[in-house]
């Protein structure tokens, strides 16, 4: 690959997408809700990622390297200053952080052998047959939601007869590869296939993902953004985010928003704001 | 390094094991295009609905906590995969929470016992079912003389026809010594309601309030239904919002949510609730319903004299009432922190008691609805009834013990000496799926059928709406020929005792179908029998659409006195708080290796147990993070690496209970320590029950540091970073947006 | 101290590159698409595989052959499911329970032992995809035989080869994802700005797990 058409593919990849109206007259394009009001930090969506995606436990000693492997991770804040207040009066408050899937997925593009793309339905794909493990991609990514397997898992992290859980519809992967959250594309494709055989699109509320699934809260709301009748998209459009641009004009009082989107990531989640009363 | 040599780029990735007992075993090879190494999936005769690759989803009841979540699980070729919330049952909405899920593990844990363990020789020995038989008739057959006291049957919060069953078999002994041991125990809370309210346990409405005042009630973490209740409180946070105060020694998840959390001094709560009392009854509004001696009892509580007890501001109390005021309906809530001191009991009824000053009854508290079926609600754990039996085991007056999902030489306090008194009882049985530290002791150990393989009757103790009788139906075959269900074992210790009436059922599913095919009347159903039964297993549940009943409060039952000055303990200054996770609860589930790998909510720790010390006397002490820790009581103490922790009251330090385990498989042995053994002797006055939250200790530092596992990094602050962007609602319009669906 | 240093360095790693030339050399193995190959045909290359034996000799030229008994007809998941599914055993019975002229035979006593222990037919895989490959039978079938409308010997044997003719199944295409790929592309070639969902073969994740 020379540097010029290096160089030239850049240009164009951060000139095609994302774009207005990108995903118009497509069928899919996947997108998720957060809302940070109802998220009581219980944990139930991140143990059902583990459950849903044959996640390995780590165990004490890799788990206090940093190297836990939960794609799903709920971060708990202290307020939002620099320092640590005295009491959290406030509260604690808690963020649900997975994998963005942006449209300008940093992560995609430093890959050296091409092992991280962009579906067509708008999910950032990670292939783990690819994937070398030169670990570009996780330096990358601003949310630090992509997960590198530091040693051979499936050794010791599923003792007979705990394999019996594991999900036939996941790879289990094994040494050297990254992983990261899919928005359980597994359930997506198993969605659309019944779809397509019954000539249909994917229904609202036909597929979710794990995490939405277990939200006791409700929290978290999984749908097709191309879908204007779908929840997501309603959400969004109400929120007045759009999906392409990296900068949001809208009303006060309108509480969606993207994080980190100064990067111009351009990432397919809406988080809503935390609602919490100053006068109490 | 072995592993190399077989591998070639395409066996980059394996797929380890396959198959349930129903299909044909499956061959763990390589991944390469190849052909004939593994097997396929091969069906004999099954189901329409069984289509390979598709996954079948079977509906079942959960039996991890007293909430009774109606639960499926995703079955593919005859193996469950995972669990999902039943959206046809009323408790879980098709919700789930992290102990749910974790229940595959359960099923699928590797420390499983797979046949029945007899003691030879200060060991457990693996033995048949006939000799455990054997051992069963000579020791508890037809030919015993045991009657009464002499045997008891220890259990945890057992309901449904499982609890019939026993209580039939120890009423064949004319005993009915049935002891419910719960480490968590209510027991403070519900007399304190039956005071107020009259009832054990209120409905809470809890979105139809516009303002909770939590005294460290923990709806969203411990429950008593918290899949539930955490649906209830996205409603609640909503258009029209309601607002969350919550009041506790130490922040519960319940409080991490709250929009105002106050710390106040441990076992105050009465007080400053009788403070908020005193401030409403200035108006005429409030007064009126309150009996006089109630109104002139509450004189004493004055704003100043109550912030110097409990520590808060004074400040706050009108503050909070005059929004209460506003707010209406309200919610106000005792939790299990103030209800676990020696005044307990009446840190609750003055919590409760401003619920009716504020006339909350019947808006956000009403009655549930009438039970049709009391005998099978699970009989409520006492630590009364617990130690009664202690002292009678230490007595010699036990001569046969049964014990059933329960681990008391774990979670007994360790002033008791459970276990050495539990070595003085002549016959010991455990039905148990795990061995743990109590059955470890046993002279007779039964393996159990997983709760995802066994049947079952559910009726939880909190409804909250209508009546769900749940069923527990197996989701796969069982996994070890050897195990074996406790409605069958009981069974069949029946038919051993001579009770004529349980011949007729060959197994604990037949005895179950006919119980419940004839409840059908009550259900008002107009299917025929085995229409009512299929439909029953597949919806997972009986469902009785009944509403609320009228809370009829007592006001007059009421009385406050003044608590009694606490003396400032020079020797044990700090003020212990077992905390309790929902997911952990008594340190059952601690065996499960995602709840290992869970981080706590609050503190983001793993694999651990940690103290929870206030950063401000953690300054003052010079006590940095990961510092270990000595925690002496006046029972005990133990070692764990210190937290600098803000959500806690600054004389009060923290550890969470479940972790400490010595025999309860490779996930829980070895990690951390059992708060449960500093607890001290301190209970309740009104109920006798154990104080769980009245321990004092010192701290101490051994010079030891480590460095905790947690997952939060280096920072646990948003450095003005946007990520979780808070906005107070005259900013946002709640009404205006579209509600997501709240299921 | 420097120099002895840095001379344990460079032999450290000479080592290290000498074992890194070793495990490279002595422990990968050539990639072969499954067995010989064979000759090239328009749909692909042929590439034999291993001769499988099975727990009973099932006959595929009697019951597709001769009977001329539909692939989905025992098959029957493979154009409803992402697995095609072995036949259950009660399919096998449906039909043996009757058949009186091969009641006797060695192979039909061998059935009816499983019947009558209830026991699954331990039947080995022909064709074994590795388990990071997600191939949907489903969306096949649906396209070629009841879209296209092409007779289900063609379509089951364009990959699976000419079963009618064989005794116990063999494998007798590459299966190789370059071999998939070369249909996929066809109709639907590659293309770095293209956003159209239809293109669906061609996106990783479609096959990769």
């Amino acid at each position: 690959m020379s540097l010029s058409n290096l160089l030239n593919n850049w240009a164009a990849l951060r000139e095609t997408r994302p774009y207005e109206d990108q995903y118009k007259n497509s069928d899919y394009k996947w997108g998720m809700v957060v809302d940070l009001d109802a998220c009581t930090g219980c944990n139930a969506c991140t143990t059902a990622c583990y459950a849903e995606n044959n996640l390995p436990v780590v165990g004490k000693e890799t788990f206090a390297k940093g190297q836990v492997m939960h794609w799903l991770r709920i971060e708990r804040y202290w307020g939002d200053g620099e320092q640590l207040p005295e009491f959290p009066e406030q509260g604690a408050q808690f963020l649900p952080m997975m994998c963005q899937q942006c449209e300008a997925a940093p992560c995609e593009v430093v890959c050296p052998v091409g092992a991280t793309h962009h579906t067509p339905d708008g999910l950032n794909s990670q292939v783990y047959n690819r994937c070398i493990g030169s670990r570009y991609c996780s330096a990358n990514c601003p949310y630090k939601v992509r997960y590198f397997n530091w040693a051979n898992y499936p050794e010791k992290a599923w003792p007979n007869p705990l394999e019996m859980q594991l999900n036939p519809d996941v790879t289990v992967r094994t040494k050297g590869v990254m992983e990261k959250c899919t928005f359980c594309v597994q359930r997506l494709t198993e969605a659309k296939n019944v779809a397509r055989t019954q000539g249909r699109k994917v229904a609202d509320g036909e597929v979710t993902t794990a995490c939405a699934q277990a939200c006791p809260a409700s929290a978290i709301s999984f749908g097709n953004l191309a879908d204007p009748t779908s929840e997501v998209a309603k959400i969004w459009k109400q929120q007045q985010v759009k999906l392409a641009k990296d900068h949001q004009d809208k009303e006060e009082g309108a509480r969606g928003y993207r994080i980190f989107e100064e990067l111009r990531t351009y990432p397919s989640v809406l988080y809503l704001e935390r609602v919490r009363d100053n006068e109490v | 390094m072995s592993s190399y040599s077989n591998i070639s780029r395409r066996d980059f990735l394996r797929v380890l094991g396959l198959s349930g007992a129903a299909a044909t075993l499956a061959g763990c090879g390589k991944t390469s295009i190849e052909s004939g190494q593994e097997t396929v999936q091969s069906f004999v005769q099954p189901e329409d609905f069984v289509v390979p690759g598709i996954g079948v989803y079977y509906a079942s009841t959960c039996t991890q906590c007293v909430s009774r979540c109606g639960v499926m699980g995703r079955v593919r070729e005859g193996r469950l995969l995972k669990l999902e919330g039943n959206p046809q049952s009323v408790i879980s909405r098709g919700k789930i929470c992290a102990l749910g899920q974790a229940t595959v593990q359960a099923q699928y844990n590797p420390d499983r016992i797979t046949s029945p363990l007899m003691r030879q020789g200060g060991a457990l020995v693996p033995i048949s079912w006939e000799k455990a038989n054997q051992i069963l008739n000579d020791q508890l057959g037809s030919a015993s003389r045991l009657s009464g006291k002499q045997i008891a049957f220890l259990t945890g919060e057992v309901g449904g026809h499982q609890s019939v069953l026993l209580n039939n078999f120890l009423e064949t002994f004319h005993s009915n010594h049935h002891v419910v041991y719960d480490p968590l125990s209510t027991a403070v809370g519900r007399s304190a309601s039956q005071v107020v309210y009259g009832v054990d346990q209120p409905l809470l409405e809890i979105d139809k309030a516009r303002m909770i005042l939590s005294f460290g009630n923990d709806f969203l973490g411990v429950g008593p239904s918290s899949v539930h209740m955490a649906g209830q409180y996205a409603r609640f946070r909503k258009a029209p919002r309601g607002v969350l105060v919550q009041i506790e020694p130490r922040m519960t998840i319940t409080g991490a949510n709250a929009d105002h959390w106050y710390a106040i001094k441990p076992g105050t709560e009465g007080v400053f609730a009788l403070g908020v009392a005193h401030a409403l009854v200035q108006h005429s509004a409030y007064s009126n319903g309150v009996p006089a001696e109630v109104i002139s009892a509450l004189k004493a509580y004055d704003k100043e004299t109550v912030s110097a007890i409990t520590g808060v501001r004074a400040e706050t109390i009108p503050h909070l009432a005059g929004m209460l005021w506003e707010r209406s309906p309200s919610l106000v809530l005792s939790g299990y922190g103030a209800e676990s001191h020696a005044n307990g009991q009446q840190n609750a009824a003055s919590i409760l008691l401003l619920n009716l000053i504020l006339g909350n009854q019947n808006k956000t508290l009403t009655g549930q609805a009438k039970q049709p079926f009391p005998q099978l609600l699970p009989s409520q754990g006492s630590y009364k009834a617990f130690a009664n039996l202690n002292n009678e085991m230490s007595a010699g007056n036990i001569k046969a013990l049964l014990l059933f999902d329960t681990n008391p030489v774990f979670t007994s306090p360790g002033f008791m000496p459970f276990a050495k008194n539990l070595s003085a009882v002549p016959f010991k049985v455990a039905f148990a799926t795990q061995l743990n530290e109590t059955s470890n002791e046993c002279d007779l150990v039964l393996p159990l059928l997983s709760p995802l393989e066994d049947f079952g009757t559910h009726v939880a103790s909190y409804q909250p709406q209508g009546i769900e009788l749940g069923i527990q139906q197996p989701l796969m075959t069982q996994l070890y020929p050897q195990t074996r269900s406790f409605g069958d074992i009981m069974l069949d210790l029946l038919k051993l005792r001579g009770v004529s009436e349980y011949k007729n059922f060959p197994n604990y599913y037949a005895y179950i179908q006919t119980a419940l095919i004839k409840s059908k009347p009550v259900f008002k159903s107009g299917l025929n029998d085995q229409e009512f039964w299929e439909d029953a297993l597949s919806k997972g549940s009986l469902r009785l659409d009944v509403g609320p009943s009228t809370l009829s409060p007592k006001p007059n039952a009421v009385s406050i006195a003044k608590p009694k000055e606490e003396a400032a303990d020079l020797i044990l200054p700090f003020h212990f708080v077992p905390s309790v996770r929902a997911d952990w609860r008594d340190g059952t589930h601690t065996n499960l290796p995602w709840l290992q790998e869970s981080p706590d909510t609050l503190t983001t720790v793993a694999w651990d147990s940690w103290v929870e010390i206030h950063p401000s006397t953690a300054e003052q002490m010079q006590i940095v993070e990961g510092d270990v820790l000595e925690i002496k009581s006046s029972a005990g103490s133990i070692k764990a690496m210190a937290y600098l922790f803000p959500g806690i009251h600054p004389d009060t330090i923290s550890m969470p209970l479940g972790q400490g385990h010595t025999a309860y498989g490779r996930y829980a042995d070895g990690i951390g320590v059992n708060p449960f053994k500093i607890i001290a002797p301190v209970y309740d006055e009104k109920t006798g029950e154990l104080a769980m939250h009245a321990t004092r200790v010192s701290i101490r530092k051994t010079g030891e540091r480590g460095r905790l596992t947690k997952d939060e990094g280096a920072t646990n602050l948003q450095q003005g970073r946007k990520l979780v962007a808070m906005v107070s609602p005259d900013q946002v319009n709640l009404s205006k947006e579209i509600s997501h669906v709240v299921k | 101290m420097n120099s002895l240093f840095h001379r344990q360095c460079a032999t450290f790693t000479m080592i290290f590159f000498a074992f890194f030339l070793y495990c490279a050399t002595a422990f990968s193995e050539p990639f072969v698409p499954g067995g010989d190959i064979g000759s090239q045909t328009e749909n692909g290359f042929n590439s034999l595989g291993p001769v499988v034996e099975q727990p009973i000799e099932f006959p595929h030229n009697v019951h597709a052959g001769q009977l001329g008994i539909n692939c989905m007809y025992c098959h029957t998941y493979a154009r409803r499911a992402p697995v095609a599914g072995i036949p259950r055993l009660n399919k096998c019975i449906g039909c043996h329970q009757w058949v009186a002229s091969v009641k006797d035979k060695p192979r039909i006593q061998q059935l009816m032992e499983y019947w009558d222990k209830k026991e699954a037919i331990p039947w080995k895989k022909v064709h074994d995809l590795p388990d990071f490959v997600r191939f949907n039978h489903e969306r096949h079938i649906q396209r070629f035989v009841f879209q296209e409308n092409r007779p289900a010997k063609e379509a089951c044997g364009y990959c699976h080869g000419d079963v009618a003719n064989m005794v116990t199944a063999r494998r007798v295409k590459a299966l190789s994802m370059g071999w998939c790929v070369s249909c996929h592309q066809k109709d639907h070639p590659i293309s770095a700005t293209n956003s159209k969902t239809t293109n669906g073969p061609n996106d990783c994740w479609q096959c990769h797990k």
